[in-house]
This record gives C-alpha cells, structure tokens and sequence, in this order.
C-alpha cells in the first residue's frame, strides 16, 4: 500500500510539475549571462543619433562597425512580424550595422508575451530588446535601462509622460487613440445622429436596436464579444479616466481606502457602463461571442455600432469589400454638452532595452536605427495606428480622421496603465475590471454589492500591503 | 564469463540510473521546489521573495472563486466517469470482428490527436449564438425551442463544455481499453465460450477483470484530467461569465500570470497534487472494495 501511495505521490507530481518548471533559481545563481553583458568591445562605443543627416551618418559609419553582436528582439504584434518579414528589418540594419546580427522573436499574443516575459525576468533571460504596455512598465521597471538620452526618446511625443522616476524606459512605437466605429448608412437609415453625450449614445443605441432589431432577432446595436471579456476594455477600463479627466486615475485611486464609493469617477463610470450593459442593445447573447466574431458581423452590417482602438480598423477593412460608409466618433462620456469632451491617448508598445542584454550599447542603437528615417515612417504607414514621432508625423486615415472633425474642442487625457501600489492591490484581491464588465450581462448581477465588496477588501490590501 | 557479468551489472545500473536521474531532476526536484514555492510571496519574476509559511494555504481556503472552480471540475470528473462504461462498450464493439472497425477505429481516435485548443475555437464557433451550427442543426430538425445560450447561461455552460471534452478524450480511452482487450489471450475466452457463457457474461467476467489495470489507468487519468482540464474552457468562456466556467487549473494560471501571485498559485498545483491522490484512493476503495467484492461473493 505504501509503494502504491509513493507511486501515485509521483503521478501527481508529474501532472503538477508543469507549473513548477516556472520555478526560479536562487538569486545568487544564474546571473553568468549578466557578467558577459557589456562585453570589452564595445566599451567606450556611442550609440549614432536618429534620424540624423547623411554627413551624420558617414561620420559614424566607423562607430558602427564597432558595435557588433548580436540581438534577440521579441515581439507579439502580427502586423509588425509581417512588415518585419517583407521588408528585411534584420540586412537593412545590417546595411548600418554589418557586425551585428539580429533574431526576431514572434510570441503568440501580448497575454502569452507578459507570461514568457515574467519567466524569463526569473531566469534572467529577457530578450535584448522588448516591448512594454503603459500597465506593464513598472512591473518591468528594474530591468529596463534608462533611454532619455537616445534621440527616439527625445523625439517621441509621450515617451516623456511615461518615464518611471525621471527615466524613460520604453519609447512608445504609436500613439494609441480609442474609437467607436459604426455604419453611416445604418444611422442614417435608422434617423440617429452621431452622440456627443453619454445619454445621446445610449439613445442611439437603443433606437438602432428597435429600429433594425425588429425585423432582424440576431442584430445587435453595440457589438461586444464579451466571452473573450478583454474587449470591453474602452467601457470598462478607459472610462473611469474619462469620466473625471483624469489619466492617473488608477494611481490616484491606491492612494483611497474606499475608490468605489458612490460619487467617484470609477464608480460614476460603472453605473454608466452597468446601465449600458443591462439595456438589451448588444444583441441576444454577448456573452456568447468573443471579438473575433463581433467584428466579423460588425463589418457584415449585422451590427452598427463597435468600440475598439485604432488597431481594429485593419480588422474591420478585411471582413467586408465595401468600407466606404464606415465611419468614426470618440466614446461621449461627458453628460452634458456643456461638459468638456475627453479622449483617451496613450503610449503603445513601448520599446526598451533590458538589463539583461549583454549589447546593451548595440541594442541602444537597434532602438535608435529603428525610431530612424531609415525604418519608422514606412512601418508608421503600413498600420493604421498614429505616429508617436514628431519627426515622422503621419495623416490619419480618413476613417480615424472623421472621429477629429467631429469633435475639434476635444480635451486629450493621458492614459496611464497604473504604478506598482494601484498593481500591488490588484493583485492582492484578484481586480478584474474586464471580468467584472462582463458579469454585469449576467442575471442577478448587482453592481452596489459588487463594489461595497470591492471597497472592503481594497481597504483591507492596502492595509496589508502597508500603502498610503 | 566475468565481463559478460560485468557488462551485465553494467548495463542494468545505467539502465537504472538514467530513468533514476531523469525522474529526480524533472520531476521530484520540481515538486519539492513547488512546495518551498509555496510558503513563499514570490511574484513569479522578483528576485527577492519572503517566507510566509502556511499563509498561502489559509489565503486558498478562504477563496470562495477558486472553489467555486473546483465545482465546474467536478462536472468534468463526473461526466467522464459516467461516460467510463460507454467507452468500454466501444471498445468492446470496435474489437470484434466489426464491419470498417479501422474505419470507426480512426474516427473515435481522430479528436484526441486534434490539437486542443484548435478543437475548443471551433466548438465555440459551432456552439455561437449567431449563425452557430449546432444551432442550426436543431432548426433543421424543427427544434428550435430547445435552443439555449450554450456559452453564456451559468447552469449549462459547465455541461456543454464537459461535452466537447468528451467529444475529445472518449476515443483516447477507447483505443486504451481496445489495446488491452487486444492483449487478452483467445483461449480464456474461448474456453468460457465453450463453457456456456454469453458475451455478457463473457464481458462481465473474463474481460473486465482481465483489464482491470487499464480500468485503473483511466480511472487515474479521469481524475487527472478532470483537475487540470484548462484549454476548452479557457478558450471557449476565459472561465465565464463571471467564474461560471473557471477550472482549478484555469484559476491557478490566471492567480500565476495575470495576478503575479506565483506563491499562491504553487499551493494551488499542491492542492492540485493532493486532491488527485485523495479522490483516487478513494475511488480506488469503493471499486476495488465495494463493487469488486460484491462481484467476487
């Protein structure tokens, strides 16, 4: 009996050791990758400036050749991959760089990005160079080097909002805008005008949803693929800083023992969404479509209304023929038209060099060469995303454009992803905001429970995490 | 003669030794380094990290989510253990001389070698609520009453994904029970034939007991399974609405990555590794005890 209950002591920790092997070694050990970093060969070498003139670049061309190594540059973004693959990213910096030698690394999706990231912080094994979200970079902060004397940094246009204690630690790759995207002809068609209130968007809704509904049962006013629950992130996570203007609302909100309390932004901001969410206009069941399928109905006419970020243009375009009657209006929070008009930006993708890298000179450089003349504006031009680079400014598509023309007063509110008190709370009591949006689809959901409990165990982490 | 002797001990000591140094390095060194982990906080990348002891496992006690999961796992566990018998019939059914038995043979195995979660993204497709397949498949039949929010209502979706695992894991067992049914040596059977037995009988007594090993296997790897099911839910729901869906494991993951809390998350995988041991002994008494004796009086 008792070789039987070893036995089976061992089959389970098999079963159970997947997890383990994210295990990391004492702290002490591992760290031979650091001690080759910054190797003798490249002491004393400057990385070349961006973007600078042809004389420049001759003069460095000696400079160059001295940084040589090679690099691990990983990434998860699809688009990127395929104008990297297209376009021979690695002989083209190989063209300024002949001794350096550069590997890209495509990860599935940002979600298994963040996890591969977290295990290789552990082993010591971060990639040369990596990207960060604006909610990631102070998690990664302490393995990220300081860029603020790179030219990319100094020309972009937000990496200076986001630097960590005077260090800028990513430069964002575009600049980030939120939209509503919908049917001109379906709105029309149905008497609506564009909102400019978030009582006049839910009217829209609404009448979208009596208008075409009543001959279509499948139709849905607003689509929502709320299975996968991250895509009600522009209700659920950007609208509690839209509400009070304010984008270091969830920093703001560590430093509060009860944030959900009636009365402030994020808890305005989810009354909202909560009154949204229970008025019948995401179709007949939202929680049983992921955004995949949304968007695909979306761009069939089978919806008229879907709020996504700039991103989700390309998406749209490649799920119909004919695109000439979409068009584009920001989220209207506000409640009144007397009430300023507030849009989210933010930094995307944010490029930084690891202190794990043993070239950090040379990928110092790689970041350089690739905000350059000799690289950004063509990838700027292939996505839909804006130009985060005063040097390489870009006309949006006339689709995206038409969200400006509609609003010109509009007041630009800087979204920031939340320090390391806001994170460390979060993690403490399990904070979903994308899982709790998509619970108010559920029967018997009741928000006023949902954030008196959410009030008491905030109080309780921030008193065990000792945060004032 | 010595050498020969040597080479012998040799031979046996490497064969010994690999397996040996394979089986500590992969896998009791990790289950030990699991269990430091976790009586640690550590957030899964920090290089510093504290003891806090048995913390973790009173945090894990109080969590009305992660038992909540550990409901929706008990639909699996009980959905595949009710489907055992079924199986077995199968296999039975496709190791007699059957019409295109290789045929169905390939059929019933082909969703297992499926990669998983291509498997769970089209099921999520053929279970959606517009333009879905299964549903279109009860309009055919004029069944339209019957037609729910597979993905979305709390009280179905556990059931409707313990059907895709079926759909998946079935054949897996099937092929298992055939192999052993396979391994049966003819003259047992024929002489109980000859005794006057029926193929029930014939089933009941000579071929269950005779592969009651492989019974034991797949019981194991029922509960197995059951505990750690992931992908089809994680892919299908993210474990919604809410936790409707959530597996132990799926909450596990998400409290290692998505909350950094790689501490609590390792007191979860021994639970995990616990539980297993537990439900199997326990399954292991009742049928070996209970039911087997009965049968054996």
């Amino acid at each position: 009996m008792r070789k039987k209950v070893l036995a089976l002591g061992l089959c389970a920790a098999m079963a159970a050791s997947s997890l383990a092997g994210c295990s990391s070694s004492d702290s002490g050990s591992g760290n031979a990758g650091n001690e080759a970093a910054g190797g003798a060969a490249l002491a004393g070498t400057e990385a070349p400036a961006a973007g600078g003139a042809g004389s420049q670049e001759a003069g460095n061309t000696a400079a160059n050749e001295d940084l040589e190594g090679s690099l691990v540059f990983t990434i998860w973004d699809n688009n990127l991959m395929d104008y990297i693959d297209s376009n021979d990213m690695a002989g083209k910096f190989q063209e300024k760089y002949p001794n350096a030698e550069i590997e890209v690394e495509k990860i599935k999706d940002d979600t298994e990005y963040w996890n591969a990231m977290k295990m290789r912080t552990s082993a010591n094994q971060l990639p040369d160079v990596m990207f960060n979200k604006p909610f990631t970079l102070s998690r990664f902060k302490d393995y990220l080097l300081d860029l603020s004397d790179l030219e990319a940094a100094k020309n972009n246009e937000l990496a200076a909002g986001y630097a960590i204690d005077g260090k800028v630690l990513g430069v964002p790759m575009t600049a980030g805008y939120e939209y509503v995207y919908y049917w001109k002809d379906m709105f029309e068609e149905a008497g609506v005008e564009v909102p400019t209130t978030w009582e006049e968007f839910k009217t829209a809704a609404q009448t979208l949803q009596d208008y075409f509904g009543k001959d279509t049962p499948d139709f849905m006013a607003v689509a929502l693929g709320a299975k996968d629950e991250w895509p009600d992130y522009p209700y659920m996570e950007f609208m509690p800083a839209l509400q009070g203007g304010n984008g270091q609302n969830w920093n703001d909100m560590a430093k509060q023992d009860a944030p959900f309390a009636e009365g402030t932004d994020i808890r305005s901001a989810y009354d909202k969404v909560n009154e949204l969410f229970t008025m019948d206009v995401f179709g007949k069941d939202p929680l049983g479509m992921g955004n995949d399928q949304v968007t695909a109905l979306f761009a069939q006419k089978k919806a008229a209304i879907l709020a996504l970020g700039d991103w989700g243009l390309q998406n749209i375009q490649n799920g119909t023929d004919d695109y000439s009657q979409l068009g584009t209006f920001y989220l209207p929070v506000r409640d009144s038209a007397s009430d300023p008009f507030r849009v989210i930006v933010q930094g995307d993708s944010f490029m930084g060099v690891t202190t794990h890298s043993k070239n950090p000179e040379l990928a110092k450089a790689f970041v350089e060469w690739f905000y350059s003349e000799d690289w950004y504006p063509g990838y700027i031009n292939y996505v839909s995303s804006a130009s985060s680079m005063r040097t390489v400014p870009k006309e949006k598509d006339p689709i995206l454009a038409e969200a400006d023309a509609q609003q010109p007063d509009m007041e630009m509110v800087m979204y920031d992803g939340g320090g390391d008190d806001f994170q460390a709370i979060q993690n403490e009591i399990a904070f979903d905001y994308k899982k709790l949006g998509a619970q108010m689809f559920t029967d018997g959901f009741d928000l006023d429970s949902e954030m008196t409990a959410l009030n008491e165990k905030w109080a309780a982490a921030r008193q065990k995490l000792g945060i004032q | 003669m010595k050498s020969l002797e040597r080479q012998k001990r040799i031979f046996i000591a490497v064969s010994l030794a690999v397996p040996m140094i394979l089986l500590v390095g992969f896998i009791m060194v990790p289950a030990f380094d699991l269990f430091r982990m976790s009586l640690t906080d550590w957030d899964g990348y920090s290089e510093s990290w504290n003891w806090i002891w048995l913390e973790n496992y009173i945090s894990m006690m109080k969590n009305e989510n992660l038992w909540l999961s550990l409901k929706n796992n008990a639909v699996y566990f009980f959905g595949h253990l009710l489907f055992i018998p079924i199986e077995l019939l199968f296999a039975v059914l496709l190791t007699s001389k059957l019409r295109a038995a290789k045929f169905y043979k390939t059929m019933v195995f082909m969703p297992y070698i499926i990669n998983g979660v291509a498997i769970s993204y089209a099921f999520s497709y053929f279970f959606s609520p517009i333009n879905g397949a299964f549903d279109a498949i009860l309009g055919m039949f004029h069944l339209e009453a019957l037609i729910q929010n597979w993905l979305s209502d709390p009280k179905l979706v556990n059931f409707v994904l313990t059907a895709v695992s079926l759909w998946r894991f079935s054949g897996y067992h099937v092929i298992l029970f055939m192999a052993a049914l396979q391994s049966l040596p003819q003259d047992v059977q024929e002489a109980a034939q000859v005794d006057g037995a029926d193929t029930w009988q014939l089933f009941r007594y000579i071929q269950i007991p005779s592969i009651m090993l492989m019974v034991d296997f797949v019981l194991f790897d029922n509960i197995r399974g059951a505990l750690q099911v992931f992908d089809i839910p994680y892919v299908m729901t993210s474990g919604g609405p809410g936790y409707a869906s959530s597996t132990f494991t799926l909450y596990t993951i998400d409290t290692a990555f998505k909350y950094s809390n790689f501490g609590l998350a390792s007191t979860m995988a021994v639970a995990i590794m616990a539980m297993i041991v537990i439900i199997y002994l326990v399954q292991n008494k009742i049928i070996h005890g209970l039911v087997l004796r009965r049968d054996r009086a």
